[in-house]
């Protein structure tokens, strides 16, 4: 798939969500057998165009999600590539059994993106917005889980989980704009951790959106101490680059993880599950995300400052493991 | 201005020029949903230089709309 | 579609009890869903004998015609089909719930063995079945898909979001019999959750449905085979551990051991 630069900028200005739906009119010519199914959600998502214009590719199934994933399963047995879509908490925990039993034990392949995953529904309240569903369907084998740090992103991993064979959660998060982390196409694999920085001392595993916020804490960081720090994007939790960490926890001091997520079950918790079987691991864990709770409803940019998951926060963060 | 205002909306909407592209209105043209209006705001901020805050992209409802709005933001037709 | 004949289905349905007898038998200990199995034995009967396209010769085709067991606890009336189309052999049915059986207490999805899906939490099945018509259509394949669920399943929420939605994809190529023996784990059906009037149900949302005598052969066959417009819902109403004076009616046999003695006297019933 043939990805331009104006591309990017136009996916970043849209957000993820629609950046989903609008990329799928281009991958619908690679794979023929492409079916969309979801539970009354287009416009949410970009699919409206889609809709309209390969209405044989796009199946609605109404709010009826242990049915989405149910016929889902049906379709992708019968040989179809099928995606589904709807909001995260709806997309993996309304359906979770059917998850279990229909993707992770019988192995059937369905790619689930979840909208609007993290803090960026805060305002409609934690019914919507989803700080829990990666440790949810964590434990359940046979499925990749990816978050992807930005639009480009977002559009790599549903490319690239259709072109595997295991059922993929990928989970959406960010808002409109969503700040580009990449500028430029690139390669993405599932499973495999991108350094996008070079430092000493800390290295910061992060996903979804939380991975701008890093970068520009970082960037002030070297502004005003000349003090470089190394980012990765872990962008895919499961499976989780191993031989990564191991890396990671030979050569830094202090191993931070961000996540939009609570820090039991996500991100932080399979870095620790890596770190736990390390002989002699020297390496500091902190873990940042939301700290087992549910936060008050509140506006995106509010919740992350509120959260100290903003940049200002992990700059302020970064400065007081270092000492400075 | 026209000129250039013209060209980016047949060129951000895919237009073949059968429509009198001064007469478009939103969701009134299938090249012209949901998506092509958010294609179509990219665009226009690139090529004008300017940003469209929320109400902006709400209320551009039209070509003419458009013109009006960008006016509003420092562009001289 | 072999024509009807009552003679061949009793010999077919009789062999499908000794089957189950046998395995439920070899279980031991284990016990297994014998009441519930025996229910909507002869549905299967009929089915697999004159009605499915499915057999030895095409059970890896797609143009196969779908069977899928959604009250997966039922397990046995499955092996045992399979087992007399020759699918799976008399060595293979013995190992029911033995250690790294392939044929466990649930069906566990295998495509060499014609098992369609891993099913057994209820509700699911009928709702990848649903899944499974609408892609065969999509597919322009003329196949057809058989769920059976059963009546207790009914309960859960999972098998009304089929009902609401699978009219609205027009598929009428989707045959769902209830195997209404009106018992579920605990005891009887109406008493724990009332479905009725469940026909009336069905039909509310726009489904074509048919209630017959789940185990008269004719009552079925022409159930199975009536085409319809609209996918289509056979309310059959069965007896819960039928085929046995021990088992029939008798809400133990949802789940209990089978000794020796009951096996010969099973054996004994079936050559009378």
């Amino acid at each position: 798939m043939k990805i331009e630069d104006k591309h990017i900028d136009l996916w970043s200005k849209i957000g993820s969500r629609a950046t989903f739906g609008m990329s799928l009119l281009e991958i619908q010519k690679e794979f023929q057998k492409l079916q969309i199914v979801t539970s009354d959600v287009s416009t949410s998502a970009g699919l409206d165009r889609f809709r309209k214009t390969y209405p044989e590719k796009f199946t609605d199934v109404g709010i009826s999600e242990q049915n989405l994933i149910g016929v889902a399963t049906g379709l992708s047995e019968v040989g179809f590539d099928v995606i589904t879509t709807t909001f995260s908490p709806f997309q993996v925990l309304r359906c979770c059994e059917q998850i279990k039993n229909n993707l992770g034990y019988m192995k059937s392949k369905v790619t689930m993106v979840g909208l609007a995953s993290g803090l960026v529904l805060g305002t409609l309240g934690f019914t919507h917005a989803s700080i829990e569903e990666i440790g949810a369907i964590r434990s359940i084998p046979n499925i990749n889980i990816i978050s992807p740090a930005d639009s480009l992103e977002t559009v790599k991993s549903v490319y690239a989980s259709l072109k595997q064979n295991k059922s993929t959660y990928i989970r959406l998060t960010g808002g409109q704009p969503n700040p580009k982390v990449y500028n430029q196409d690139y390669n993405f694999e599932i499973g495999k951790a991108i350094k996008l920085r070079n430092g000493e001392e800390i290295a910061v595993i992060v996903c979804g959106a939380r991975v701008k916020d890093s970068l520009d804490a970082r960037d002030k960081l070297f502004e005003n101490y000349k003090k470089n720090i190394s980012i990765y994007n872990f962008h895919t939790i499961k499976p989780i680059d191993e031989k990564m960490i191991l890396k990671i926890s030979k050569k830094y001091k202090y191993i931070v993880t961000i996540e939009e997520h609570n820090i039991i079950g996500g991100l932080g918790s399979a870095v620790a599950e890596v770190l736990s079987s390390v002989k002699e691991n020297k390496s500091k864990l902190i873990k940042l995300g939301v700290k087992d709770t549910y936060p008050p409803g509140g506006e995106y940019s509010y919740l992350i400052k509120l959260l100290n998951l903003d940049s200002g926060s992990l700059y302020k963060q970064f400065k007081k493991i270092l000492n400075i | 201005m026209d000129k250039k205002y013209k060209k980016v909306f047949i060129d951000a909407l895919s237009l073949n020029g059968n429509q009198k592209v001064e007469n478009i209105k939103y969701n009134e043209i299938d090249e012209w949903d949901s998506i092509g209006h958010m294609t179509l705001v990219s665009e226009i901020e690139s090529a004008f230089n300017v940003t469209f805050d929320t109400d902006d992209i709400v209320n551009f409802s039209s070509y003419k709309e458009g013109k009006k709005i960008l006016t509003k933001l420092g562009v001289k037709f | 579609m072999k024509s009807f004949n009552k003679k061949n289905i009793s010999k077919f349905a009789k062999n499908l009890r000794k089957n189950i007898l046998k395995m439920s038998l070899s279980a031991g200990a284990a016990s297994s869903h014998f009441g519930g199995a025996l229910s909507c034995i002869d549905i299967i009967a009929v089915l697999f004998n004159n009605v499915i396209n499915f057999n030895s010769k095409n059970f890896k085709k797609q143009s196969r015609d779908r069977f899928i067991l959604s009250k997966g606890h039922a397990c046995l009336s499955l092996y045992s089909v399979l087992k007399e189309i020759d699918i799976i052999s008399e060595k293979e049915i013995l190992t029911f719930e033995k250690s790294n059986s392939f044929l466990l207490g649930h069906p566990v999805k295998n495509f060499d063995k014609g098992i369609e899906l891993s099913t057994g939490s209820l509700g699911m099945g009928l709702s990848i079945s649903m899944g499974i018509a609408l892609g065969l259509k999509k597919n322009k394949l003329k196949s057809k898909v058989y769920t059976i669920i059963g009546d207790g399943e009914c309960n859960e929420g999972a098998i009304w979001e089929v009902a609401l939605s699978a009219p609205k994809f027009n598929l009428n190529n989707f045959c769902v019999i209830i195997d209404r023996n009106n018992f579920q784990q605990t005891g009887l059906g109406t008493e724990i959750l009332n479905l009725n009037p469940l026909k009336d149900k069905w039909k509310s949302f726009n489904w074509d449905v048919i209630e017959i005598d789940g185990h008269d052969y004719l009552d079925i066959f022409n159930s199975l085979i009536k085409p319809s417009t609209k996918p289509k819902i056979i309310i059959a109403k069965t007896i819960k551990g039928k085929g046995f004076s021990f088992s029939e009616n008798n809400n133990d046999w949802h789940h209990k051991v089978l000794t020796k003695n009951q096996y010969e006297e099973g054996i004994r019933e079936l050559d009378q």
